[in-house]
């Protein structure tokens, strides 16, 4: 009777040191990453956190160098420096995004377009050298653009035509976010928020059980001015802006987002493009292509886009002219900020 | 001075512990009061993800520049006593300079070519509550 | 201090339990489960609190100063000296008050020696690291030790109840 009682005695120790530890393991462990032109936030709970975490954050260093056009070594560079016609094989991680990349450039009518670099180069936003391109160079250089220049060859080998470069700086990211949910998934992690630099995955609601708050900035006000609110407890979200980056030259703004038509500035009358979709693997590549590819397209062959149901995502559209527009998909999770003053719309 | 001890717990045991609970306690209430996110605003500065700086904002009177060198750009912050804002930089986007003023806690300044991170924390709730911002 | 040889051997002997307990406790990574740097089950008390009643307070300050040198030796890790130092020879003080009352049991001296270690661990952090963050983190401390020092209290009451018969230290 009294071994009994002692091993019962013990048993409720170490259930209550248990039970303890749960409640104070109950804490987001975070880190921040630069990598791929950006600044990454990645935050975990749950499960294997800092395994989680370790292994999130070589994986983005790897895809950093794996997708990266400016390092020598990478398969990027090679498909790039290759002889036109040239089939180089590229490992099946990259032929498999290249395919997805021309598909997204099929459904967009070549909106999105990973071939855009030289064009992105001429106004120095690879390089961070701002300059306003003549038309003849522009001209020149629209001649090597489009998805019709890249070709998947057998296995996993692809070709480029003459003076086409491929870049996947447009969905580099929005890929490394379905890397990371796959790595958070692996690792038992129950609550997350991955920020790759406006490429954002969530997963599992805030620690009180309610869905993560994403703010969606305003474009037309200072950092963290908001346009609305989003909530979402598993989900992809992606914004395109061109407001996020651009210089003025001649009392003219110039923004980073290209029109692969003209190879200038999308000017579409939009400020803004929110793009979001459930957490299924594969979403984050798909907000991403979408997000730069529609802020080209503008409003109305945007919610085309969307009604076609090609895609299954949903939209947060600001226009010049002062709207704030939500589909019908997300329209009861979303709430728009009041003080940004825009006349909020929800389409169906 | 050697002691056979008594094995059993007893009421002054529980008496004991209930000490040491009540110490747990007033500590608590001692060094958790407010908790971490209402401190007042606070800028915390981090070069390359290593915090370098912290500045209490709602202790400042005044403005106050600091400057920050790091992967050879050098930034120069405005602290001022509800704000932050990077007034010069050398780096090659002006990216942080865009930004422009900062002035509740969770928004932040970032300057990827000098990895150098401005990132408010505290004060009032910020942003209505919102856990991460995009765009 | 005059030690007898048998002394001398026993103070020897548990103060190698000791370190192989301290040894023994990094496979029950209570870190784990509370994420709090240096949070230990402190098993190495019980050697403690076992050569106080049994070999009185001089001995076991011995046994713990060795174990500590020791283990900080093992370690090739001084600055754990100093945390292992203030931790033990606070939870001693306190042990040895406690034990003198004669109404308290094991166990409620062993929740007030591990209430203490932690007291004095945390002071170790605060003056190793310059900086008051480490307050934040007594309160669960506190709390823990109710939970620890009461595991190592059951111990050293289920050992000195098999040892009653040998009559090891009154020789």
């Amino acid at each position: 009777m009294k071994r009994l009682g002692a091993l019962l005695a013990s048993l409720l120790l170490a259930g209550s040191l248990t039970a303890c530890g749960g409640a104070a393991a109950q804490e987001m462990q975070s880190v921040q990453v630069f990598a791929m032109d950006t600044v990454m936030g990645l935050q975990a709970c749950g499960g294997e956190t800092e395994a989680a975490l370790a292994a999130a954050e070589d994986e983005i260093y790897r895809l950093d160098e794996a997708l990266s056009r400016t390092r020598e070594d990478s398969a990027v560079s090679r498909l790039n420096s290759a002889a036109a016609g040239t089939p180089v094989d590229v490992g099946e991680e990259l032929h498999d995004l290249i395919a997805r990349a021309l598909d997204f450039s099929a459904a967009t009518d070549g909106a999105f377009d990973i071939t855009l670099a030289p064009v992105s180069s001429a106004w120095g936003f690879t390089e961070d050298v701002y300059r306003v391109p003549e038309d003849a160079e522009l001209a020149a250089l629209l001649a090597c653009v489009g998805a019709e220049h890249v070709h998947l060859e057998e296995g996993t080998a692809v070709s480029l035509d003459q003076g086409t470069r491929i870049d996947l700086g447009a969905i580099a990211k929005g890929y490394a976010s379905d890397r990371m949910a796959a790595i958070y998934q692996e690792h038992g992690i129950t609550h997350g928020i991955v920020d790759l630099g406006g490429n954002t995955w969530v997963c599992g609601g805030n620690l009180e059980g309610e869905p993560w708050q994403i703010g969606i900035q305003d474009p037309a006000r200072p950092a963290g001015s908001l346009a609305g609110i989003l909530e979402a407890s598993d989900a992809f979200a992606v914004t395109s802006g061109g407001y996020q980056r651009y210089f003025e030259e001649n009392g003219q703004v110039y923004h980073h987002i290209i029109d692969p038509a003209t190879g200038r500035p999308a000017e579409s009358g939009l400020t803004s493009v929110t793009v979001v979709a459930d957490g299924t693997a594969g979403n984050g590549t798909m907000c991403d292509a979408l997000s730069t590819a529609l802020f080209v397209m503008g409003e109305d062959r945007a919610l085309e886009l969307w009604r076609s149901g090609v895609y299954d995502f949903d939209l947060i559209l600001v226009t010049e002219d002062g709207r704030l527009l939500a589909t019908a998909g997300i329209a009861d999770r979303f709430r728009p900020d009041d003080s940004a003053g825009y006349a909020y719309e929800v389409v169906s | 001075m050697k002691s056979s001890p008594k094995l059993r717990p007893n009421g002054w045991d529980a008496l004991a512990a209930a000490v040491v609970l009540a110490l747990a306690v007033v500590c608590g209430a001692l060094f958790w009061t407010g908790g971490e996110k209402a401190g007042p605003l606070t800028a915390v500065v981090s070069a390359d993800g290593e915090p370098v700086d912290r500045v209490v904002l709602a202790d400042l009177s005044g403005p106050e520049e600091r400057t920050y060198t790091s992967n050879g750009y050098t930034l120069r912050v405005a602290f001022g006593p509800g704000s932050a804002q990077v007034t010069v930089s050398d780096c090659p986007t002006q990216d942080c300079v865009h930004t422009g003023e900062i002035t509740r806690g969770g928004q932040s300044i970032v300057c990827l070519p000098a990895r150098i991170v401005v990132q408010l924390e505290g004060g009032a709730a910020a942003d209505g509550g919102v856990d991460l911002v995009i765009g | 201090m005059k030690l007898t040889t048998r002394q001398l051997t026993l103070c020897a002997v548990l103060t190698a339990m000791a370190l192989a307990l301290s040894y023994l406790e990094n496979f029950f990574p209570l870190s784990l489960a509370i994420p709090i740097p240096g949070i230990k089950l402190g098993l190495a008390n019980i050697v403690t609190l076992f050569a106080l009643y049994a070999l009185g307070p001089g001995q076991a300050l011995l046994i713990l100063l060795a174990r500590c040198l020791l283990g900080a030796v093992f370690a090739g890790n001084m600055n754990a000296l100093i945390f292992s130092l203030l931790g033990g020879v606070t939870a001693m003080g306190v042990m040895i008050a406690l034990s003198r009352l004669k109404r308290l049991s094991v166990y409620g001296v062993s929740v007030g020696g591990a209430a203490a270690h932690n007291c004095g661990q945390v002071a170790a952090a605060v003056l190793t690291l310059g900086n008051t963050a480490p307050l934040y983190y007594l309160p669960v401390l506190l709390g823990v030790s109710l939970f620890t020092g009461a595991l190592t209290g059951l111990i050293a009451a289920c050992l000195f109840r098999a040892l009653a018969h040998t009559r090891l230290w009154e020789a």
